[in-house]
């Protein structure tokens, strides 16, 4: 007897070692389960074994079984909950648990999933963090009872489970964490490096979508009455809603919830549905979703929704974890809405300083060059009127009038300097011609540009033209320089290429950072290619189309709300 | 010298209309044409004001400055146009604050007797008053400012490279719109002299011939515009 029971426990320490070192090397849950019923089954001589995971409820589910025999209930098996049976009673005690087959009545260890009846089972509960998650069962037939310590022996497995599933659990938890950070942090990259928010939408949508496991994800934005238009959409299954359609306002969906409440809803089972754009819930064959609004500069401003076309709910925590995805589009949101707004701003400013310039041409032109030359003309006639024998004056006047007309000469310069008229009155091209004849720097011009384009447009090419010719000549010290200038795909490319000394560089407190705030303050861009010793290019893109400048004092009230750079 | 001028100009009485928005100007230019014996029918200072009148007083020249109100932008221009069509025998002469080479093209395709001037040009007042009667003759001028300026130009493969000095002279004085006869006397050189420079010169750089000189002048500009 002492032999025998020494022979168990080395057996049992055996067993339990094997167990031990599947959890020890992170098995899967569902390999542990197997080994603990299998080695429980085998080591107390039961006929059968199983572990199983319960419901809120009480109803059991079979994860693992095991059979003398061969013949197991198969895993995966559902067993409702009551009834007097071990996995109810250990349900209901949270304590391990034995039915013996000689005092109580055959039917009532009936197991109800399988019809087997047996002479005694125990029961031992499976605890996780605190709370029970199963039980692990043995049984054998009628006349064979179970080992008096069969608890104890079960107890050992039990805890061995408890720790594979704490650690898969908190396995799956750090992967979970690693992958939303990760998704997290390729959207953040984006938002930091202020990509168009039209690519920030989309990688939301499709970041949460994947992340969170949903079959449709989207991001719309919110008319005042609640309709919302689609800007980012994304799709398991590739059969998107196209981005841009609109959801009219109203009915029970996550996007209105979200509106009526600005806080995050949740939508369960295709019943929960109503509204004029529910079929396009019903056609994607959406059954649940959760949507969380994003906010910006304090205001409602759309939402982020994710939807799955199961019936079960969208686990707990969706809401939270849509959090972070919202906030980093509330934040690109925000970027863009200041970049429009300093954009905006600084083509104002731009805009005020053209307008100035001009009127200083003009009052010069009109005003100072003309009442030189009525002056010069007032100091002919006087000339004229000189009595003869006074050689001297005349002499002196005829001075007077050339060093008024050399004043005007400069003059005309300075106004020209200022905003050439003709480009304002004969367009880019004929100006870009002027500026090339009056070129230190012999040009090969290609301009091709039909018709007249924005005022702006037009000024800071002739400007960028200018500066880089000046160069050319001035600094490059140049033989040849190449200007070409063309409009494609609405944005006029400006190109000067000259084959001087190189090393320009547009931090340096050129003409050209002003230029480059230039094209900014339009949308464009400027670039400059200088290296020492291979010549120095400078290009510039500018878009085509420009909101009509707004005067100083009359800026358009709407417009700094409605920001050109964020899709309506 | 002047004084002569004013005399011989005295002579010709011809009827002039100035249209010019500096109301300074405008009469000092009144007051020197009239002493110089031009008989000042009309003073305007916008381009409806001229427009009301200048048809009906038909007169032999007409003075406008191109920037009048209502825009100030090129009304002079629109002004010579509809001028020209109306009456074709109206020389007309558009001063301007600053030149441009297309400005000079579309007023001389308007035919003969036509100039285009910087404005500063009225202070010399001989040379101005002879470039009149030159307009009014039937000649086109031209600024030698705009002249010098495509002259001036660097060009990457330059078509005045083969023109000898001396026939870059002759060509600037071509597209300030003198004839042979009057670049053979600006230049103190036979008028025989000067045809043979030209013929060189419309040859070196493949223009066509014109029997008459404003045509010419326009072919110059125009190649200097476009070269």
């Amino acid at each position: 007897m002492v032999t025998r029971l020494s022979d168990r426990f080395a057996e049992e320490l055996a067993a339990l070692r094997r167990v031990a070192t599947l959890v020890a090397r992170a098995a899967p849950p569902e390999e542990v389960f197997a080994a603990v019923a299998e080695e429980a089954g085998r080591l107390l001589g039961a006929h059968h074994s199983w572990m199983t995971r319960y419901d809120p409820d009480g109803a059991a589910k079979l994860v693992a079984t095991w059979s003398s025999t061969g013949a197991a209930v198969p895993a995966g098996t559902r067993l409702r909950p009551g009834g007097r049976n071990v996995y109810t009673l250990v349900f209901e005690t949270g304590r391990p648990v034995r039915i013996d087959g000689s005092t109580d009545a055959t039917g009532l260890v009936v197991d109800p999933a399988c019809e087997v009846a047996y002479g005694a089972a125990v029961g031992v509960p499976v605890s996780v963090d605190g709370r029970l998650w199963g039980v692990m069962v043995v049984a054998s037939p009628q006349g064979e009872p179970l080992p008096v310590d069969s608890e104890a022996w079960l107890a050992g497995f039990t805890e061995l489970v408890a720790t594979a599933i704490a650690s898969s659990r908190a396995r799956v938890e750090l992967r979970w964490f690693a992958e939303e950070q990760a998704a997290l942090r390729r959207v953040a990259t984006l938002v930091a490096r202020a990509a168009p928010p039209e690519e920030v939408f989309a990688a939301v949508a499709e970041e949460a979508g994947r992340l969170l496991g949903a079959h449709h994800s989207w991001m719309t934005r919110y008319d005042p009455d609640g309709a919302a238009k689609l800007v980012a959409t994304w799709s398991s299954t590739g059969a998107a809603v196209p981005a841009g359609t609109r959801l009219r306002p109203g009915g029970r969906n996550v996007y209105t919830l979200v509106f009526e409440t600005g806080r995050p809803a949740r939508i369960d089972g295709s019943t929960g549905t109503s509204g004029p754009d529910c079929e396009v819930a019903s056609e994607l064959g959406v059954r649940a979703a959760v949507g969380v609004p994003v906010s910006a500069a304090g205001r409602l401003w759309g939402a982020v929704v994710v939807s799955s076309t199961q019936g079960e709910p969208l686990p707990e925590g969706t809401e939270a974890r849509l959090a972070g995805f919202t906030e980093l589009a509330a934040t690109a949101i925000a970027n863009a809405e200041a970049q429009a707004e300093l954009a905006a701003s600084r083509a104002r400013l731009m805009a005020t300083a053209d307008a100035t310039r001009r009127r200083i041409e003009r009052d010069l032109h009109d005003g100072a060059q003309q009442h030189l030359v009525s002056l010069a003309l007032q100091l002919r006639a006087v000339q004229r009127a000189a009595p003869s024998g006074a050689g001297e004056l005349v002499r002196q006047l005829d001075g007077l009038a050339t060093a008024l007309i050399e004043v005007l000469e400069e003059l005309r310069e300075i106004a020209h300097g200022l905003h050439p008229a003709k480009l304002a009155e004969r367009g880019l091209r004929n100006a870009l011609k002027a500026l090339a004849r009056r070129s230190a720097v012999p040009v090969r011009l290609d301009v091709r540009v039909e018709g007249r384009l924005a005022e702006p447009v037009e000024t800071t090419a002739y400007y960028v033209v200018a500066e880089a010719l000046t160069n050319a000549a001035k600094h490059a010290h140049a033989t040849v320089a190449e200007v070409r200038v063309a409009v494609g795909e609405g944005v006029l490319h400006v190109r000067v290429r000259d084959d001087g000394s190189g090393g320009a560089d547009v931090t340096r407190g050129s003409g050209l950072t002003g230029l480059k705030d230039r094209a900014e303050a339009l949308g464009g861009r400027l670039a400059l290619h200088s290296p020492p010793g291979e010549g120095t290019t400078v290009q510039v893109q500018l878009p085509v189309e420009q909101a009509r400048p707004t005067a100083v004092g009359a800026a358009d009230p709407g417009a700094a709300h409605c920001p050109q750079a964020v899709p309506r | 010298m002047g004084r002569s001028i004013i005399v011989n100009m005295a002579e010709s009485c011809a009827r002039v209309v100035v249209a010019e928005d500096d109301v300074l100007l405008r009469e000092g230019l009144a007051s020197l044409l009239g002493e110089a014996g031009f008989d000042i029918v009309g003073r305007y200072g916008t381009h409806t004001e001229l427009m009301a009148h200048v048809l009906q007083l038909n007169p032999d020249l007409v003075i406008v400055d191109i920037r009048m109100p209502p825009t100030h932008t090129t009304e002079g221009l629109d002004a010579a146009r509809t001028i020209r069509q109306e009456l074709p025998d109206t020389a007309i002469l558009v001063l301007s604050g600053h030149v441009q080479v297309e400005q000079a093209t579309e007023l001389l395709r308007g035919g003969q007797r036509m100039g285009y001037l910087l404005k500063d040009r009225v202070s010399d007042v001989d040379d101005f008053l002879s470039t009149l009667d030159r307009i009014i003759k039937g000649a086109s001028v031209v600024d030698p400012a705009l002249v010098q300026e495509l002259l001036d130009a660097r060009r990457v493969e330059d078509p005045l490279q083969p023109l000898s000095p001396r026939e870059r002279e002759v060509l600037a004085l071509m597209a300030e719109g003198l004839s042979n006869a009057g670049i053979a006397r600006r230049l103190w050189l036979a008028e025989g002299t000067i045809e043979k420079h030209v013929r060189s010169i419309l040859t070196k750089l493949g223009i066509a011939e014109a029997a008459e000189n404003h045509r010419r002048v326009l072919a110059v500009l125009t190649f200097l515009g476009n070269n």
